[in-house]
């Protein structure tokens, strides 16, 4: 436990969780790009439609996203994914009452997306607390529920929410790297100890 | 006027008025009231009115009328036109008098309404409300019919008008009927929109008709009542969306569709899935699109998608489907009587899902309870559960399915315990300590205590059939069944399962339980083993033959035989043989005795087969031939009647070098025929069997028997050899033919000749289809030579021998024969020559004798003439230019011309990419048309004489050249020319040959020996297309040489460009001089063939 707690073993640990990580969003990132199109084919939706921003989905574009420190970044992926969790469940749900058991492979494929996004809100928990820093308690809720939608504007938060996912997907990969990179002192990221 | 009805009603309405105008007794003075009209609404008030048709100013009117009930007359005073009196019963009378101001009466008129006067007009109906119902698009339209004030029974007709849009286009007018009930009732009325509500506004107005026929006056409908609106999204302030939202169609149904935008939006277009539909206009705010016969959508709906300026988007998803199918092929059962599960198919999909999916739900009508099935819509059968109620065995279902577009049912009556499909057994064992019978448990989950099992059990081992056998069991609950099953075989695999159903009502088999195998204990043989015994050929000893016992009767697996030999019950000899010997060999000398045989197993011994050593003495043993019948043979024999204990067919199976094994068959003492067939026979075998009969005292031989399974042709043709030969005969003999290679009974010989060289390209003889072939059959197998006569002398003759049987013809042995030569013949084909040219010179010799001084004179005379003499002709000839004559033709080395033209210092660099190029050939004029720049060189040479080899020139050092040697070859064949054509040739000469080219001068170095003689056509024609490169590089054996050697033809030359040597000399010129020089090379080798 004592070699555990240097700051070489924390910093090879960090690295180690970056890197299952940063695998972690390229997976997701090419899964949800599948989800995509069998999502836009399966909804009748146009793949070039924009979308407007909806209400909940947080936005993976960040405007100093170059000055955040690395627990910034953690606290920012990881009320992201929580969200798009507590999204893409609701999506199932939505999914199973309108379509019942008669497109599997769509239900499948969400249940398999949700998952990826589970497992990489639990991963960012382990960074987080790995700077002792703890992550922030989950309302397990998520968002607010939303307004009851039409079908048709379900369908078009549902692409907003996957569409937004993606980008979340790479920009996870980016900060990610950011945090695995060495840092030039004797300690742990200056990303990180600002954080901390 | 018959035929007119509108002026039917016109004259029928100005009788209407005069009428009216005769009752009102109107007394027309200026100032007095007239038009006096007289309307109720409720049949017990009516309203009059009347006009003034003075305009003078008038104070109060007095009014006053009298009924016919009450002959008292009230009056009253008014200030207005219009009154309310009681309706009269038949008629009123009614005074008016107009007052001035001042109150002077000063016009008076008196009226008399009667009933039918009087016009009945309900008041305007009031709507008591309008709503909405915008996922329906339903307005439910409600108002009260005032029946209150009417008596009973009246009917009443309401019309309403429907109207949409700012401008209030009407949109459907519908006639409502009812029946007033003298109450105040509160009506209402649906209607379903066929534009979505919210679309636009909708406007209902409404009026209405009572028909009371006992009302003699004129009855009319009431006014519209006020409009009463139900507004459309369009009239918010901030209403927008797509309408209808997320709702259900049915196939083929007509759809409208709106888009509700904001103010100060515009919409580009709206699509229907991937279509664009045309707008329709509803308002400033909201259009419309028009779906007809929308066809089914897909499972998540079909999209309808507003696209609005500034990237705005709206839309909705329209989902349409199919009305549910009746369910088919409705099924209860139960298999454990605690729930009765219906089965049935859905037909048609709806094509909708989720909640929109088609909904079932189970009714049982006797209990009255109900249950919702869960069904998976993926499933092609659904399945729904209904519990078992108590004592109740009837049921009578009914299977409601609905979804959002329509409802269908279907029903089922079924008593339970008719209807019992039992679980699967389970847990089936088998346990049995016997040879013939064994013990099944199984387990069947369900309470079937009301009712009789019967199940079947399926037994089934490798070798037979698999039987089926049934119980009948009383049913329990979740209970262990059990079944013993006897008259099994010993010692047998079998394998079993179980299935059940109702006994009494049988409706459906359970599934088969899984398989268990069990085997069954050993017992002793059942019948002892098959015996034959043969003696040795010494007689010394005995050999015992016995068939393996079948598993059906060996009831184990046989160990040993027990052989025993018994001499009056004295034992002899014993021995036990073990397995797999199925044969013994006992030295009984020349004793007799009668022999046991006991197969034994591990559960016991088998009863003794026993059988005598006596062979019966027999005399005169004949040998029939037996008949190939199917896979077997079919033999036959008299009947023996003292043979007393059958018959045995015995015979031998031989394998290769191995000794036969013999077989037998025993027949009952009353047979006379048989097909034998075993599986070791063999087509073209042949098969010896002998026939023995059976007497108490021993066995006899009674025949022998040889036959096939099926005759085939022989294996080969008999040895034959030629025997002797004449000039008209051959005499060939053969040999016989080993029975292994008749492969059948021999029927015949078949020698075929004809005349025939020995080639072994030639066809065979029977294949080759010769007409003088000629066929001999040999039925007589006892014959072994044939002598072939009438044959030609000293003639190649083939033979072909083949033998013959059932099965067809064996292969030929062939023989290739030489008949002798006739001798007189060849005597007088030779002397009849001889005396004819002994006699010729006989004759010639007397002739010469007789004119010897002529010929003396003409041959030989003593001076001889010249001008007989061809000898001395050329002398003649020569000055003639005779060409024929070349032996002694002395030509000298005549001259011929060369050209030689200097080119200008630009051209050679042309010239040379061009050359290069094959392209370049083509440009190269033909026609000499460049001739006048260049200098022209005559040289002389001598075509065939090359004194110095050219080297390859290198292609640069042709470029430098500023020299072109036009080599004439042609010219080079000509041995004569004539000094005054010399010019002309040369001109012509020129002008035909450029050979595409260049060659350093300095390189060149020809004679020419004769001046040739072309003619012009020749030399124009020679054109050497080729690369000079491609020429010298290539030796002549390369594949290229020998395409250009092929080439040199189309060249039209006689020389090779490389080597400037004649390659081939014209072929109609015959005196062309032979190319003088003797060098060898490859290139000659090639080029120089003779006859080329």
């Amino acid at each position: 436990m004592a070699a555990a707690d240097t700051p070489s073993a924390r910093t090879l640990r960090r690295h180690d969780l970056c890197s299952r990580g940063i695998r972690l969003a390229r997976k997701m990132r090419s899964d949800v790009a599948d989800l995509l199109d069998i999502y836009v084919e399966r909804q009748g939706l146009d793949a070039s439609v924009s979308v407007a921003a909806v209400e909940g989905v947080p936005a993976a574009a960040a405007e100093h996203w170059s000055e955040q420190t690395g627990t910034q970044r953690l606290l920012d992926n990881l009320a992201a994914y929580r969200a798009f969790r507590a999204l893409l469940a609701q999506m199932l749900e939505e999914q199973r009452e309108q379509l019942g058991d008669a497109d599997a492979a769509l239900g499948r494929a969400l249940a398999a997306v949700l998952l990826q996004v589970s497992a990489f809100a639990y991963h960012l928990e382990e960074l987080l607390e790995l700077e002792s820093r703890g992550p922030p308690g989950d309302d397990g809720d998520g968002p607010p529920a939303p307004p009851r939608l039409s079908l048709f504007e379900q369908k078009l938060r549902g692409l907003g929410v996957l569409r937004e996912l993606a980008q979340w997907a790479v920009r996870s990969v980016r900060d990610l790297r950011q945090l695995a990179r060495p840092s030039p002192g004797p300690s742990s990221a200056p990303g990180m100890a600002e954080g901390q | 006027m018959r035929k007119n009805p509108s002026l039917r009603c016109l004259l029928a309405l100005a009788i209407l008025c005069l009428t009216s105008l005769v009752h009102s007794q109107e007394i027309g003075s200026p100032g007095d009231p007239q038009n006096l009209k007289c309307v109720t609404h409720n049949l017990r008030k009516m309203v009059c009115t009347w006009d003034v048709s003075s305009r003078r100013r008038h104070g109060q009117t007095d009014f006053c009328y009298t009924t016919n009930a009450h002959p008292l007359t009230e009056c009253f005073k008014t200030k207005e036109k219009r009154v309310e009196i009681p309706v009269p019963e038949s008629s009123t009378t009614i005074k008016i008098t107009t007052n001035s101001i001042s109150g002077t009466p000063f016009a008076t008129r008196e009226f008399e309404i009667r009933k039918k006067d009087i016009s009945f007009i309900p008041l305007a109906p009031h709507i008591l409300s309008l709503t909405p119902d915008f996922p329906t698009s339903t307005l439910t339209l409600k108002w009260s019919d005032n029946g209150s004030i009417f008596p009973y029974g009246l009917d009443a007709f309401w019309q309403i008008e429907i109207l949409r849009k700012e401008t209030m286009e009407k949109v459907t007018q519908v006639t409502y009927y009812s029946k007033l009930t003298h109450e105040d009732i509160i009506l209402s009325w649906n209607w379903t929109s066929d534009m979505p509500l919210e679309c636009t506004s909708h406007y209902v107005k409404i009026r209405c008709f009572i028909n009371i026929t006992q009302f003699v006056g004129h009855k009319d409908w009431s006014d519209w009542s006020p409009v009463e609106v139900s507004p459309g999204k369009d009239t918010e302030p901030h209403g927008s969306g797509v309408f209808p939202q997320d709702t259900v169609v049915a196939v083929g149904s007509d759809v409208t569709i709106c888009c509700v935008h904001e103010e100060g939006q515009q919409i580009k277009r709206m699509t229907y899935g991937p279509e664009v539909y045309p707008l329709i206009r509803l308002s400033s705010r909201s259009s419309a699109i028009r779906v007809l016969n929308a066809s089914a959508s897909d499972t998540s709906g079909t999209n309808v998608v507003c696209s609005l300026s500034e990237d705005g988007m709206d839309g909705t998803v329209l989902f349409v489907g199919y009305t549910p199918d009746i369910p088919q092929n409705l099924s209860c059962e139960t298999s454990n009587f605690e729930l009765i599960k219906c089965t049935w198919k859905p037909g048609r999909p709806s094509g909708l899902y989720g909640k929109r999916g088609t909904k079932y739900s189970l009714f049982e009508r006797i209990s009255g309870k109900n249950v919702s099935c869960e069904v998976n819509e993926m499933n092609k059968e659904r399945v729904c559960g209904f519990p078992v109620l108590g004592d109740q065995k009837t049921y009578n279902f009914l299977l409601g399915v609905s979804n959002p577009i329509g409802q269908t049912e279907a029903s089922l009556l079924v008593d339970i315990s008719q209807r019992v499909h039992p679980k699967t057994p389970e847990k089936l064992t088998v346990s049995g300590n016997s040879s013939t019978s064994v013990h099944l448990r199984w387990f069947i989950n369900g309470s079937f205590t009301e009712i009789r099992l019967l199940c079947q059990i399926e037994i089934s081992n490798g070798h037979s059939e698999q039987k089926l056998h049934n119980v009948s069991m009383p049913g329990g609950k979740s209970s262990t069944y059990t079944a013993q099953l006897n008259t099994l075989h010993p010692y047998t695999k079998y394998w079993f399962r179980v299935r059940c159903s109702a006994a009494d009502h049988f409706w459906r088999w359970s599934d088969w339980s899984r398989i268990e195998e069990h085997t069954t204990l050993e017992a002793p043989p059942a019948r002892g083993p098959d015996i034959w015994r043969e003696r040795s050929p010494s007689g010394k000893s005995l050999k015992i033959f016995w068939k393996p016992l079948s598993l059906s009767e060996a009831n184990g697996k046989i160990v040993s035989h027990e052989v025993s030999c018994y001499l009056l019950e004295k034992p002899l000899e014993y021995k036990e043989v073990t397995e797999p010997s199925n044969s013994t060999e006992i030295k009984l000398g020349r004793n007799d005795c009668v022999v046991s045989v006991i197969a034994k197993n591990h559960a016991g011994s088998s009863p003794p087969s026993r059988i005598t050593t006596v062979e019966l003495p027999s005399d005169n043993v004949k040998t029939d031939r037996a008949v190939a019948m199917g896979n077997g043979i079919y033999i036959s024999w008299n009947s023996y009647p003292n043979m007393t204990c059958g018959y045995i067919v015995k015979w031998c199976h031989s394998s290769g070098s191995e000794p036969c094994s013999v077989d037998w068959q025993k027949f009952p003492s009353n047979t006379t025929d048989a097909v034998i067939k075993s599986a070791l026979f063999r087509p073209g075998v042949r098969y010896n069997f002998s026939l023995y009969g059976c007497k108490s005292s021993g066995y006899q031989l009674l025949k022998n028997i040889t036959g096939y399974t099926k005759e085939l042709p022989p294996k080969r043709a008999p040895n034959f050899t030629v025997e002797e030969t004449s000039s008209d005969s051959i005499l060939v003999k053969w040999e016989d033919m080993p029975i292994e290679d008749c492969q059948g009974f021999l029927e015949g010989y078949r020698l075929s000749f004809a005349k025939g060289e020995k080639d072994a390209l030639k066809p065979r003889l029977l294949e080759s289809g010769n007409p003088e072939l000629k066929v001999k059959n040999i039925t007589d197998l006892t014959k072994k030579s044939l002598k072939i006569l009438d044959l030609q002398g000293k003639t190649s003759y083939q033979l072909d021998l083949q033998a013959y049987t059932a099965g067809g013809l064996s292969p030929p042995n062939s023989l290739y024969v030489v008949t002798k030569e006739d001798s007189v013949g060849l005597i007088i084909a030779v002397l009849i020559p001889v005396a004819v040219v002994v006699l010729l010179g006989v004759v010639a010799s007397i002739f010469c004798y007789r004119k010897r001084e002529w010929i003396k004179e003409t041959f030989y005379p003593e001076i001889p003439n010249p001008e007989n003499s061809k000898a001395l002709q050329f002398q003649k000839n020569i000055c003639e230019g005779n060409k024929t004559l070349k032996t002694l033709e002395m030509n000298p080395c005549t001259p011929n011309s060369v050209e030689v033209v200097e080119t200008r210092s630009a051209a050679p660099k042309i010239e040379d990419t061009e050359m290069m190029s094959p392209a370049a050939d083509t440009v190269v004029p033909e026609d000499g048309s460049d001739s006048e720049t260049e200098n022209h060189v005559v040289v002389s040479y001598c075509p065939p004489i090359i004194e110095e080899e050219i080297s390859n020139p290198p292609m640069d050092e042709s470029v430098g050249s500023s020299q072109v040697v036009y080599i004439d070859i042609q010219s080079m064949y000509q041995p004569q020319i004539k000094p005054e054509e010399e010019s002309e040739i040369d001109l012509v000469t020129t002008a035909g040959y450029k050979p595409q080219m260049q060659l350093p001068i300095s390189a060149l170095k020809i004679e020419s020996c004769s001046p040739a003689e072309e003619e012009s056509d020749k030399t124009a024609g020679y054109r050497p297309q080729a690369n000079t490169n491609a020429w010298n590089m290539d030796t002549p054996d390369s594949p290229g040489s020998v395409e250009s050697n092929n080439e040199n033809a189309s060249f039209g030359s006689p020389c090779s460009i490389n080597s400037r040597q004649f390659l081939l000399p014209p072929k109609d010129d015959e005196d062309s001089p032979k190319p003088s020089n003797i060098g060898w090379s490859f290139t000659h080798f090639f080029q120089n063939k003779p006859n080329d």
